[in-house]
């Protein structure tokens, strides 16, 4: 039984790998062949969830003499269901995109192996138990994110991701620096012995704080944000979508399982990370109000919307019980609230600036009445992005706004509040524009029906998670805190 | 090997980093690069490893100094990348840069000095602690040069020496172990396809706008 299930979980992780391949060699031409090929990966997860709900599915692959371990327990089978679930949407969307916007771009067909790739390396990530696992996964994940978002191949994308692959690349040489000393001084990379053998002492902190360097720049955390805008400005909406919803998201899952491994103790550091969460919920939030192109107010809406997954660091250090269980289920449910709301925010905006063949803001004028569909959906992601009630957001955010004042840490209700009202300020910017009547006459291009459905449908399930948020939430109880 | 020869092997792989990292003849820098891998592949065969050593040979050395040297070359009818570096360097201008690095080194420094006062590490004229001062030192020089230049293939090079000195440290640390050996083997890989994408991003920017740089607008 164990053994079947483990068969199944690698085989749905190694699976987009042959796909990929296959439809670079064959750029499918419907939408319904990439669901129709994708749609088992999502179905085999659904499998295992309820079978990893008792005890985590685990094991070890021999390589020489090296071991690997890998480990699924039901966050990991929850992140792994709602990556292939996005993925799934951004490639069937990424069909229509081509050929909508790409017909006769014969560098599309590139795309498929690296979203193929990207999704290997995210699954890898979601089970890795051991640091070198973790490395690879990491190091696959972002060559492939940059190279997805070289693909256009104009000055501007080439600059925004040279930057990206610089830092990318130095982050990762962090990481190595920070796994040399924690291997130099404990002896394992395996997570499990690490946690057993390992005190928090000097060694242990600056190892750390080198691999949370490199983890903070690859997540774009405040300060570390910068290469995230300008490499979106030029990439494709599919791949923007991608990265904003889930490869940035990754470097945060990979820091908070270190974190709670060998410093669940340190305080300060927590803090300093709450409070650079803090910044970028607000810097994010300002310069997203004060941007002029569609595209760039939702990347720097990513930035600020990535800022509240860092509360959970102050909130699990050295709180009560019930506060880090509140923060945990709070964290995860956002994380996921805000990867479907802001794969549907950039595939809406994509439509709209496809549609009218503007990007910034004042152009799109007299959108309300010709696209209400791509409006429409984006206004309902916005729903999640704002924490309005009944979506994912909402209930995440009053879980995190309770843990704060349960535990008396009132800096981050004020960071609630302002960042509620920001991502509102920002939005309704948008919608602002969009409904000017005057406006001069643009050429609407039309766009194949599905790229209007499946980000309505991302949208939407944003919304329902906040009502069947019972469901996953009972699920992580089931798994604990640890 | 003797702790004579990882001396000598260290005090050589800092020279050549040197020469690497110093050099405004793009050419001859890469040629040095090529040289300090095949050095470095000398070390881990030393160090008893050999598959590291061939992998080093293979992927550092040959592959990814090809791709370097590609950068320079005649290819199609993209116009040739100058030969030799005539930018300014940053000096002062970017302080974030010269902060980061500068915590880096401050906080490897550390690191390892309280490595050594746990007295974890086996200490008795260990053949692999000798090479972690050499580890350190070219480190700086990759942590300088990245922060200093401008153009864009010495930076690449800066970032696969500073990768060298990471590997170097590791295995200084930890040993040649299973564990070391499969983390650098994935690092070569890493700096391979990094070194690849950037080579050919700077070919396709240099032909597009005529700029080896990150800062728009600056000419070659």
């Amino acid at each position: 039984m164990n053994s079947a299930a483990s068969l199944l979980l690698w085989l749905a992780l190694v699976a987009p790998l042959p796909l990929g391949l296959l439809a670079w060699l064959k750029p499918p031409r419907r939408m319904r062949a990439v669901v129709l090929a994708a749609s088992a990966l999502p179905l085999a997860t659904l499998w295992l969830l309820p079978r990893v709900g008792e005890g985590a599915l685990q094991g070890s692959l021999a390589l020489g003499g090296l071991s690997l371990h890998w480990r699924l327990d039901a966050l990991a089978a929850l992140l792994l269901l709602l990556t292939q679930l996005v993925l799934l949407a951004s490639a069937a969307y990424a069909v229509g995109h081509r050929r909508a916007a790409l017909s006769g771009d014969v560098s599309h067909a590139r795309f498929w192996p690296l979203l193929g790739g990207l999704a290997f390396a995210l699954g890898l990530i979601w089970v890795a138990a051991d640091l070198l696992l973790l490395y690879a996964g990491l190091e696959l994940m972002g060559l492939c994110a940059v190279g997805m978002m070289l693909l256009p191949g104009k000055a501007e994308a080439i600059r925004a991701g040279l930057r990206y692959l610089i830092y990318a690349l130095v982050g990762s040489l962090a990481w190595l620096l920070g796994v040399a000393l924690l291997l130099g001084a404990w002896g394992t990379l395996e997570l499990a012995g690490l946690a057993a053998v390992a005190e928090p002492d000097a060694t242990t902190r600056i190892g750390m704080a080198l691999l949370a360097g490199g983890l903070l720049l690859k997540a774009a955390i405040f300060p570390l944000h910068g290469w995230l805008v300008p490499v979106h400005a030029s990439a494709w909406t599919p791949v923007s979508a991608v990265h904003g919803a889930l490869v940035v998201k990754a470097s945060f899952f990979i820091l908070i399982t270190l974190w709670r491994l060998l410093l669940p103790e340190a305080i300060t550091a927590a803090w300093v990370l709450g409070m650079l969460g803090a910044s970028a919920v607000l810097w994010g939030g300002l310069k997203a109000w004060r941007a002029d192109s569609l595209k760039q107010v939702v990347a720097w809406s990513t930035v600020g919307q990535l800022g509240y997954l860092m509360l959970l660091f102050p909130l699990l250090a050295g709180t009560a019980a019930s506060v880090a269980a509140m923060a945990w289920q709070a964290t995860w449910l956002q994380l996921a609230g805000h990867a479907l709301a802001k794969a549907a925010m950039f595939m809406a905006a994509g439509n709209l600036m496809l549609s009218t063949g503007a990007s910034r803001l004042v152009d799109l004028a007299g959108t309300s009445r010709r696209l209400p569909l791509s409006l429409m959906t984006f206004g309902i992601a916005a729903v999640t992005l704002m924490g309005l009630p009944p979506s994912a957001g909402f209930t995440a955010k009053w879980l995190l706004l309770q843990a704060s004042l349960e535990s008396g840490q009132w800096p981050w209700v004020a960071v609630l509040v302002l960042g509620t009202l920001l991502t509102a300020a920002y939005v309704f910017r948008v919608l602002r524009c969009s409904f000017v009547e005057q406006a001069p006459r643009h050429e609407f291009h039309p766009l194949p029906r599905g790229m209007d459905l499946i980000p309505l449908l991302l949208a939407l399930a944003a919304v329902g998670l906040g009502l069947v948020a019972e469901w996953p939430l009972a699920m992580l109880r089931q798994g604990g805190v640890s | 090997m003797t702790v004579s020869l990882a001396w000598a092997l260290g005090g050589l792989l800092v020279i050549l980093a040197c020469c690497c990292l110093l050099d405004r003849q793009l050419r001859r820098a890469c040629l040095a690069f090529i040289v300090f891998a095949l050095v470095m592949s000398f070390t881990w065969w030393q160090l008893g490893v050999p598959w590291l050593a061939a992998a080093e040979a293979l992927l550092g050395s040959l592959l990814t100094g090809a791709a370097l040297l590609h950068a320079l070359g005649r290819a199609g009818d993209v116009p040739r990348l100058p030969q030799r570096d005539a930018t300014p360097p940053r000096g002062t201008e970017a302080p974030a840069h010269w902060l980061a690095a500068l915590a880096w080194l401050v906080l490897a420094g550390l690191a390892l000095a309280a490595l050594l006062r746990s007295g974890r590490l086996p200490l008795d004229g260990d053949v692999e602690l000798s090479l972690v001062p050499f580890a350190l030192l070219v480190m700086v020089l990759g942590l300088w040069a990245f922060a200093h230049h401008r153009h864009l293939l010495r930076r690449l090079l800066a970032f696969n020496i500073l990768g060298s000195g990471v590997f170097l440290l590791l295995a200084g640390l930890a040993g040649p172990g299973p564990e070391v050996q499969g983390l650098i083997l994935v690092g070569l890989a890493v700096a391979l396809v990094g070194s690849v994408l950037g080579v050919l991003l700077l070919r396709r920017l240099y032909a597009l706008e005529e700029s080896v740089t990150l800062e728009p607008g600056a000419g070659p």
